[in-house]
């Protein structure tokens, strides 16, 4: 069933190959190649577009790539980075669900770091600033050795929609697509749509608009927007973005500004590699500067040539353009980081100064900051409006609830960020697989993962700005931490997603063996106060306890590290070294017993099939209405919604549970196969040491 | 007029609000669409409605039988300005049970009228959005108040004091969150320093002082809600079950000569110059062959130590007659039947069989002497001196339950109480974890204010963004 991959292709000591060769691949594929009929079509090649396409491939799907431009598949579009607090985490678990960009990012990482180390392992947050070329290059190589995917160059005009199949629930059902240039249609029985900023997208700079969803790059045509809107009656609403102005990197004096170096020891993000692709001492550095009073005038001085920011499309107060930060925290110096783009790249990115004024305002703003006092704009920043479909309308498969076979991800479900996109992106591309091959679809829980974080609160709480990840969304965000993202996720995704190949499940047995039978090592050496201290005489053992200490106790201690309880041990601990600072986690965590209580709660799942107008339990009508219009999946979603009472979700939980109580004891006599089958591999993660 | 009746909430309750029984006035309650049409039909208004939230003296009558039920005051109180936040009728009726009854019948047969269930009126309120959780408690407690210091209490609540303070705590708790999750997630791109945290610190011990007095109120609030705790206890034969009967006036336990007739807890509900008191006369306490005697005696001491308030009752005629000597005898058994912290009143009764002169140089001893309970001479045989024993009695009682009109709003529901310590250990466990592992000291306040969310409500995620984006330009 599942496919095995070799990892060859992308081993970090050989080169992907030419991005020349892979060009011309793929015009033979769209020559000849090209079929009928797919499982699956996933329309764009950003991050959520290639992650999806990968995803449903790997699940064993035919899977059918389209994107407007070849070459601009798998680019950044943004900033040169990936990760950070939350985002990080978000690449771990794409990664440990065999997504790509984790991979992408070891290859073309030239600046690793983790942000936040003083705070804790489960808040670290793993990030890289990234050689654009490189990471296309990896992505386009990556989506070429995949098997059962073609790439196929064109712009979708039109989805086609037929009836639905009755025995599912929806009132219409995707069949396929129709290309601009007027060449036959092509079906499938899922479509995933990533299409970005380009759905209804505009360009805005100074005082010009324009349509499209890139700088460079055609506008998609308006047929899907309107199929989407018009014949499936999905409520849209508007959102904008931008992006900063590129700089020649000679024209900066960078002497002017802080260095910001890298890890010196640069962490991958793939549980599959030991190394990033960059050494060490070739990583390059970041470089911090600030605004003056200067920019502050500028920008107030050119807000009558700034249609972007005057018109109200909601932009995200997290990454505002340099326009809003000023107007909304005035009189302050504000952060501007210039980072690079590559190895052989001329350009500077600079991180904070996203702006939609005319280009001549550009540079005489940027021009206000001493290390920029004479540089140069390689491309000007802009800005773009475009739509998105509200996600509550999507269920947490990112299925279209009304439509059957149509999936979502990325910017189109009103997200922001890399991570974001191509967490999405997996998630429905296995999906689509997955409901292509007649197999029931899959949901990620907020008690396991971000991506169950980020995915739950799309389509129970919808968006009202650009969604972007932070640790403080994820309630049981000390159990979700970026080191054992593999445990969480790798072995479900092989076992009940079938998304994960059969090399990397193994080694993620493997680290679980290992973790656990270390674990009961240490557990298992109990010594006196006395005789720690004589094993470890650098350690500081504040207090002395008649009782006996174990391995775990003592590796709690802030001061005591696995490698000096191995160096104490090592006939029984030396061979764990290899997990040294995994084991140091699991020993600092501390046990959240009503954590437990509330996952419970959490995981407490809500019959589909309630119909909440006329249930038989007092809930108020706009109660009714909402939980109608939402149908959360858990209890714990539903307790998100808002507009919901505590006592409604009272008079929920206890429905839920007398109905389950009701239904455990009529189904007792016939046990359904497919709940055994799941037990299974749930009763193993229960013994993880999570 | 037809109202079309799908949704329960669409339905018109009514119900007797004030309390069963006999009594001089009573007030019938309706809630729900139907309710203008009842007034209507049943008062023979048949244009205009009365003006809003006005009394109006009508006479009442059956809409079927056109008879007339009693003669009383009626008040409209149209959407959304009434209690239920639905259109509410009340009618101030006479209170013998033979019109209350007939009006009721009257209502039940209007159209799309049913009578209410337990606590439906107040569960409309709340989900109108009329009353928040707290309220909704208080106003539990006010429906079973039984005396008027509970009503007191119950009323200050229903106004929101102790909601105002969880709301106010909550406000402290998330801007603390807020601030922890900002540097969590944004200090390594943002002009975010760690000063911040420094104020967090300082908030979350102010907190945690704040929330450390509040429950240390002694379980006051708690105590007029249940009912202080009294315990009459003593050596066998000393006049408990005695004592008991003369405060509930009523020969609540059986009263014998022979020592040791009562054997298991005898339990009466008092009604202390307005305080709710549980009093409990327990076996006496002495060495006993006999098993049920024993086990007496065993529950009695149990029932001594769970008490908040211990009546040691002594029989005057077996203290020595030496007043030096008696002091001392006092204070052993004193000791013998409790423990030292806890909480007492010495009865010295039989005080009739007490020679006038042996009484005032004992009076004068027990003086002298410190660390003894307030002392009462009483006799339940004649009633001598009940009065000033009943004074000290109720000021005991109050003061353990505290003045509910005075001071800071205290506790009044065991759940609070539980929550509260959950949030405070939460605190604590911010400042355990503060310079080891920020995530789980932030794990801490998330906890705390989830704990008092579960009196306040629910707080999410998107609260604490909001916080964050107001209070720190994020600007990567």
């Amino acid at each position: 069933l599942f496919y095995t991959r070799k990892y060859a292709s992308h081993m970090l000591t050989k080169k992907p190959p030419a991005l020349q060769s892979f060009l011309s691949l793929v015009s033979r594929h769209s020559s000849h190649l090209v079929r009928q009929q797919y499982d699956v079509i996933v329309v764009g090649g950003g991050h959520a577009g290639t992650e999806a396409a990968a995803a449903a491939a790997r699940v064993g799907a035919e899977t059918l790539l389209v994107s407007q431009k070849i070459e601009t598949i798998g680019a950044l579009s943004c900033n040169p980075s990936l990760g950070g607090v939350g985002k990080g985490q978000l690449v771990k678990e794409v990664d440990a669900l065999d997504g790509l960009c984790g991979r992408a990012g070891d290859w073309a990482g030239i600046h690793f770091s983790i942000l936040n180390r003083r705070k804790g392992p489960a808040v670290w947050g793993p990030r890289a600033q990234l050689d654009r070329q490189r990471y296309r290059e990896f992505i386009q190589s990556e989506l070429l050795s995949t098997p059962r995917l073609t790439v196929l160059e064109g712009s979708v005009e039109e989805l086609f929609v037929s009836e639905p199949n009755p025995e599912e629930p929806g009132h219409h059902r995707v069949t396929g697509i129709r290309l601009a240039n007027g060449s036959h249609p092509i079906s499938a029985s899922s479509v995933v749509l990533t299409t970005g900023t380009f759905l209804s997208g505009s360009l805005f700079m100074g005082q010009s608009k324009s349509p499209g969803g890139r700088i460079g790059d055609a506008p998609s045509s308006a047929g899907l927007s309107h199929t989407l809107r018009e014949r499936l009656g999905l409520r849209t609403g508007r959102l904008r973005t931008g992006t900063p102005p590129r700089i020649v990197k000679d024209s900066v004096d960078l002497s002017l500004a802080n260095v910001h170096p890298p890890d010196s020891h640069p962490t991958p993000f793939s549980f599959l590699n030991t190394h990033t692709h960059c050494k060490p001492e070739e990583q390059l550095p970041c470089y911090l500067t600030y605004t003056t009073p200067g920019v502050e005038r500028v920008v107030r001085e050119s807000l009558h040539l700034n249609c972007h920011i005057q018109e109200d499309a909601k932009g995200p107060r997290y990454c505002p353009s340099i326009e809003s930060r000023v107007l909304r925290f005035p009189g302050r110096r504000h952060q501007v980081w210039l980072e690079p783009e590559g190895v052989t790249s001329d350009i500077l990115y600079p991180q904070g100064l996203s702006m939609t004024m005319p280009p001549d305002v550009q540079l005489r703003l940027i021009r206000e900051i001493p290390a920029m006092h004479r540089a140069e704009i390689h491309t000007p920043g802009y800005g773009v409006q475009y739509d998105f479909v509200c996600p509550t309308q999507l269920s947490p498969a990112l299925q279209v609830k009304s439509t059957q076979g149509l999936f979502l991800a990325g910017q189109i479900n009103g997200t922001t960020g890399y991570e974001e996109a191509a967490a999405q992106g997996l998630w429905a591309g296995v999906n689509a697989a997955r409901c292509a091959l007649s197999r029931p679809t899959v949901a990620l829980s907020r008690t396991e993962s971000y991506i169950g974080v980020l995915i739950d609160d799309l389509v129970s709480r919808g968006v009202t700005e650009p969604y972007r990840m932070f640790t403080s969304r994820a309630e049981f965000r000390t159990s979700l931490r970026p080191d054992n993202a593999d445990l969480r996720l790798t072995l479900k995704g092989f076992e009940e997603v079938g998304c994960v190949s059969i090399v990397r499940y193994q080694e993620a047995v493997r680290v679980r063996d290992s973790l656990q039978d270390a674990l009961a090592t240490l557990q298992a050496l109990a010594l006196s106060t006395q005789n720690w201290r004589k094993k470890l005489p650098d350690m500081r053992m504040s207090e002395v306890k008649n009782s006996l200490l174990t391995g775990m106790d003592v590796l709690r201690y802030n001061d005591v590290s696995f490698e000096m309880l191995a160096s104490a041990f090592p006939e029984c601990l030396s061979h764990h070294m290899e997990f040294s600072q995994r084991l140091k986690i699991e020993g600092t965590k501390s046990d959240l017993g009503i954590l437990r209580q509330i996952q419970k709660e959490e995981n407490m799942s809500l019959p589909q099939d309630i119909n909440y107008l006329t249930l038989p339990v007092s809930l108020s009508h706009e109660v009714r209405e909402i939980l109608d219009r939402v149908r959360p999946t858990t209890l714990g979603a539903a307790t998100r919604l808002q507009g919901m009472t505590p006592a409604a979700i009272i008079h929920l939980f206890n429905y839920v549970r007398r109905t389950g109580q009701k239904e455990r004891r009529s189904h007792r006599n016939k046990p359904d196969q497919r709940e055994e089958r799941k037990a299974e591999p749930a009763a193993r993660n229960a013994s993880l040491p999570q | 007029m037809y109202f079309q009746v799908g949704l329960a909430d669409a339905e018109t309750i009514f119900a007797l609000s004030s309390g069963h029984g006999r009594c001089g006035v009573a007030v019938v309650r309706a809630s729900g669409p139907a309710s203008s049409t009842a007034l209507r039909c049943m008062t023979r208004l048949t244009r205009n409605l009365p003006p809003p939230r006005k009394a109006l003296l009508r006479s009442i009558t059956d809409p079927q039988s056109k008879e007339v039920l009693d003669r009383g005051l009626v008040f409209w109180f149209p959407a959304p300005h009434s209690f239920t936040g639905e259109d509410s009728v009340e009618f101030h009726i006479h209170g013998g049970p033979a019109v209350i009854t007939a009006v009721l019948h009257a209502l039940g047969s209007v159209p799309g009228m049913r009578p209410a269930e337990a606590g439906e009126f107040t569960r409309r309120a709340f989900q109108a959005g009329k009353l928040g959780l707290t309220e909704v408690e208080g106003l539990g407690d006010l429906i079973h108040a039984e005396t008027e210091a509970q009503r007191r209490q119950a009323l200050r609540q229903m106004s929101g004091d102790l909601g105002r303070l969880y709301q106010d705590w909550s406000h402290k708790l998330k801007r603390c969150l807020a601030h922890v999750e900002a540097f969590i997630d944004f200090s390594e791109d943002e002009l975010i320093e760690d000063g911040v945290l420094n104020q967090v610190d300082t908030w979350v011990c102010d907190l945690q002082a704040e929330i450390e007095r509040h429950l240390q109120d002694e379980r006051r609030g708690e105590r007029l809600r249940t009912g202080v705790q009294v315990v009459i206890a003593g050596a066998a034969n000393a006049g408990k079950s005695s004592l008991l009967n003369t405060l509930c006036q009523r020969p609540a336990a059986i009263v014998s000569p022979i020592a040791g007739t009562t054997r298991d807890i005898v339990e009466t509900a008092l009604d202390i110059g307005g305080f709710p008191v549980l009093l409990s006369d327990t076996a006496g306490l002495r060495e006993s062959p006999d098993l049920v005697e024993r086990e007496g005696v065993r529950r009695a001491r149990e029932r001594v130590d769970q008490a908040d308030l211990t009546l040691v009752v002594v029989d005057c005629a077996h203290l020595p007659s030496d007043a030096e000597q008696a002091a001392t005898f006092l204070e052993g058994h004193l000791r013998s039947v409790l423990s030292p912290q806890e909480q007492s009143l010495l009865v010295l009764n039989k005080t009739d069989l007490l020679p006038e002169e042996q009484r005032l140089e004992l009076d004068w001893e027990l003086r002298r002497v410190s660390g003894l309970p307030p002392v009462c001479h009483i006799s339940c045989h004649t009633n001598e001196g009940l009065q000033d024993f009943l004074a000290v009695l109720h000021r005991s009682v109050k003061t353990l339950c505290g003045d509910p009109l005075s001071c800071a709003p205290t506790l009044t529901q065991a759940r609070h109480r539980a929550h509260l310590q959950q949030c405070f250990a939460a605190l604590a466990q911010y400042q355990r974890y503060r310079d080891i592992d920020l995530a789980l000291a932030a794990e801490g306040v998330r906890l705390a204010l989830t704990s008092l969310g579960r009196i306040t409500g629910h707080v999410g995620a998107e609260e604490i963004l909001d916080i964050i984006f107001k209070d720190f330009c994020i600007g990567k």
